[in-house]
């Protein structure tokens, strides 16, 4: 029988929401055990109830291991931590002693997540503008609108949480605090990711006259086998986020190279390719008028106005182009709603001979291989 | 060799279909070496002991096998090789954080003069800091999309095991929609949400057996009481009619003294103790309730038992700023030493309050300090939010399981709301300069030859 590792005392663990705001220490277990029943079975003819390794185990498990056992409320408490808890405690949580390379993230705590709804909602912000100021990625704010609306509604419904859950794993986990009045927010994330594109992985010797200033706009041009830019065009951008403005208000702007299945838009400088570009405007802008703060200031917001009129209109336009296409049709005391499409019989989309297998509907002499072996029948994507 | 143990554990599995039993049971079969995605203490303890494996004297088809074999045991081992292998991509997706005012500051012939990497090394000293991409720790990042590593990342779930039952049992949705499959791949922006009874489930700590008796016993109550049910209601009647000759003094006392016990942070507690206290001060705040004529109160919200109860006590707060900042004084006192300490200090004062209250005879005279207000409304939240249910598959009031914070760590790909157990999944896993988003136990010393592995032109 293994030894029962128990922990004599109760920690605070009992009581997750006393204890969050009392933050006082519960890690004090002093059972090490005695270790007397390894060695008093010299003489004993039963086989022997464990293995060496199982042994080890609740050795550790009593003596190191015993501190992972309950965590400190506003700690981490994980495997690598603990040794370096003692030496610098401002490194990065580690969960895994293995891996420097993974970090446990802090994630937005409550009252943040709460603010971030405010924001959005209440205050009618939009997403872009409240991402730049609490430093949240812009996916991340749209999710947290999404999931406090959910929980809002689930608690005037009256259907059960899981509270003392959620607040043993922020308790648990680094968490991103909201500032507090006259405090300045610590950013939750870097918002300003730019992907590798995978044109950018080849590695290309492309010979430049060292006179001659190779920009962003130039190396984009490069990676994607584009000709160089003409002199009077390249002369004319005096820096690549000059590009933005264009590509902002008509992203079909974008040029194109190449021909059929090798067709490709020309890779733009990070500039334009970043989530807030207008930033990188507004830090120029910054530097040539250091002392005009206010009307930078007012332009830059000028210049996010407009992006977003841009974006607004572009989503507008696109849905009403779906909607153009769909009929909808409501049978009377009928609870569903019939979304009627034309087929379009193009090359593309029913094939050369009119019979491909994704062309819509069903073809007569055509069987269909839904029951074949080997058809993956899970869903790749849920309607929200 | 027998293994009682063991067998008893089998049982139980079979009877219960509990996955987090039959994962015990797998880590206890094969103790060795093998790093799984559960929050066991076997699989702590496996994790601890880790080593990376020599590479001296093996071949590098050796190396890679044995990377290969220790990884794939952590990532997606309820996936078959082949499923697996279809999923690789040997592309791998990073990002770059750009900072603006560098963006600004140079368009980017700074960079590309001289001979194509900057004149001279000073200007170039960003580049020599910035630091590596861990590309090959990517190398299982597909298996990060699939609904049940989601859920376990998430920590709705304490193995990748029991994420996946609770796919297979329907207590998943997707955007909405009951998913049934554990291999259903999410698209960024999915928002997945689990039932909050199976998570707590999941993560809380698990009954004794003396909890479990008495789980079956309140069956066994509650089946006979729709025998009996007269007898039951007369003997209650008798009970109110007791409880209203009580004194309101006394109910107050008592309910105070509970609520103090219930605060306090004494480590000499033991659980079944705690409970019975927890048990005890549920029971008066209901007797005290229900003398109220409404009989909404006790289904109303906390602000609307909270004021009731205040009233029927007719207890009041203390209004004079003297013993207010006599507080202040012992909190500062206290909190140099510790938290504790000054909570102590102010269970000490309530103590005090109620010994001038029951000597003092009248009601309307006890007046309660802002803490001790604090201290009842507190446990009135508690009581709410973690209450003694028998009815509950986990140990009440709920607690984490042990061992759980080593494991507790939430990556940035998704945004997870704890509340109602729903995750959105943000975007696919990213590497960026020094760290890569796919949580795995190894170093690139295992992840680089797994990745090797799986190219189709292996090297």
């Amino acid at each position: 029988m293994a030894p029962r590792i128990q922990s004599q005392r109760v920690s605070n663990a009992l009581l997750p929401y006393l204890t969050s705001s009392q933050s006082s220490s519960t890690s004090s277990i002093s059972s090490t055990y005695p270790s007397s029943q390894l060695f008093s079975r010299q003489f004993s003819a039963t086989a022997a109830p464990q293995t060496r390794l199982r042994r080890q185990m609740f050795q550790w498990l009593s003596t190191e291991g015993a501190a992972l056992k309950h965590h400190i409320p506003g700690e981490t408490n994980y495997l690598s931590g603990r040794a370096d808890r003692d030496g610098d405690s401002n490194e990065a949580p580690r969960p895994f002693p293995g891996n420097r390379t993974f970090i446990s993230e802090a994630v937005l705590s409550e009252e943040l997540r709460n603010e971030v709804y405010v924001r959005v909602v209440e205050k009618k912000k939009s997403l872009r503008a409240v991402s730049v100021e609490l430093g949240i990625d812009m996916k991340r704010i749209a999710a947290v609108v999404r999931l406090v609306e959910m929980e809002r509604r689930q608690r005037a419904q009256g259907k059960p949480l899981a509270l003392p859950y959620a607040r043993a794993v922020h308790e648990m986990i680094p968490t991103t605090p909201l500032a507090q009045d006259g405090e300045r927010q610590t950013f939750h994330e870097p918002i300003n990711d730019l992907p590798a594109h995978p044109s950018t992985g080849a590695q290309i010797f492309y010979p430049v006259p060292e006179s001659r200033s190779f920009t962003r706009v130039d190396a984009g041009r490069v990676f994607s086998g584009a000709p160089a830019l003409e002199k009077a065009v390249a002369d004319k951008i005096s820096h690549p986020s000059d590009l933005v403005d264009d590509i902002i208000q008509n992203p079909n702007s974008i040029e194109w190279v190449g021909k059929g299945e090798n067709a490709r838009q020309v890779l733009q400088p990070a500039d334009v390719r970043i989530p807030h570009p207008q930033l990188v405007k507004l830090e120029l802008d910054r530097k040539a008028f250091p002392n005009e703060r206010r009307a930078v200031a007012q332009r830059h917001a000028e210049r996010v106005e407009k992006q977003e009129a841009a974006e607004q209109q572009r989503r507008e336009r696109a849905h009403a182009r779906r909607e153009k296409s769909i009929q909808h049709v409501e049978p009377e005391g009928s609870r569903f709603d019939y979304r009627i499409q034309d087929a379009k019989f193009t090359k593309e989309t029913t094939g050369a001979d009119g019979r491909a297998p994704w062309a819509p509907g069903r073809r007569y002499g055509v069987p269909a291989d839904d029951r074949k072996r080997g058809k993956v029948k899970i869903p790749t994507r849920v309607e929200a | 060799m027998t293994r009682k143990p063991l067998n008893k554990l089998f049982r139980r599995a079979v009877q219960c279909r509990d996955q987090s039993v039959v994962d015990r049971l797998h880590d206890r079969g094969h103790p060795n070496k093998k790093i799984r995605q559960s929050w066991s203490k076997y699989n702590l303890y496996n994790l601890q002991r880790f080593r990376t494996p020599a590479t001296a004297n093996r071949t590098f088809f050796q190396q890679k096998w044995s990377a290969k074999a220790a990884s794939r045991a952590y990532h997606g081992e309820q996936v078959r090789e082949g499923q697996w292998k279809r999923m690789f991509s040997k592309r791998i997706r990073s990002v770059i954080p750009m900072n603006t005012t560098d963006l600004a500051a140079d368009d980017g012939s700074k960079e590309s003069s001289g001979r194509g990497s900057g004149l001279s090394s000073e200007s170039s000293g960003g580049r020599s800091r910035s630091r590596l991409i861990p590309y090959t720790q990517m190398a299982f990042a597909p298996l990060e999309r699939r609904l049940d590593v989601a859920i376990f990342r998430s920590l709705f779930a304490s193995s990748t095991r029991q994420a996946r039952q609770f796919v297979i049992h329907g207590a998943v949705t997707v955007n909405g929609q009951k998913m049934r499959h554990p291999s259903y791949l999410l698209n960024p922006g999915d928002l997945f949400q689990v039932d909050p009874d199976r998570v707590m489930y999941a993560t809380g700590a698990p009954k004794t057996a003396f909890e479990r008796r008495e789980t079956r016993q309140l069956k066994q109550k509650s089946d006979a009481e729709g025998e009996a049910e007269g007898e039951e209601a007369e003997a209650k009647a008798e009970a109110t009619e007791k409880d209203e000759k009580e004194n309101t003094r006394d109910s107050l006392r008592a309910l105070m003294s509970q609520a103090k016990t219930i605060m306090s942070t004494d480590k000499d507690v033991l659980p079944a103790k705690r409970k019975q206290e927890l048990r005890g001060f549920q029971k008066a705040v209901r007797r005290v309730l229900s003398r109220s004529d409404t009989s909404t109160v006790l289904t109303d919200s906390l602000e609307a038992q909270f004021s009731e109860l205040t009233l029927l006590l007719k207890a009041k707060r203390v209004e004079k700023k003297p013993a207010k900042e006599s507080k202040k004084d012992v909190k500062e006192e206290a909190a140099p030493a510790a938290t504790t300490k000054s909570e102590e200090a102010a269970s000490g004062a309530l103590s005090e309050a109620f010994q001038a209250a029951a000597e003092g005879g009248e009601v309307d005279t006890s007046e309660l300090t802002e803490e001790e207000f604090d201290i009842l409304k507190r446990a009135l939240t508690q009581m709410r939010d973690n209450p003694i249910d028998h009815s509950k598959p986990y140990a009440t009031p709920w607690r984490p399981r042990d061992y759980m914070s080593a494991f507790a760590f939430i990556p940035r790909y998704l945004e997870v709301n704890q509340n109602i157990c729903a995750a959105v999944y943000l975007r696919h896993p990213v590497a960026r300069p020094g760290s890569a988003e796919v949580p795995t136990p190894f170093g690139e010393s295992i992840s680089t030859p797994a990745y090797g592995w799986y190219l189709k032109r292996r090297w």
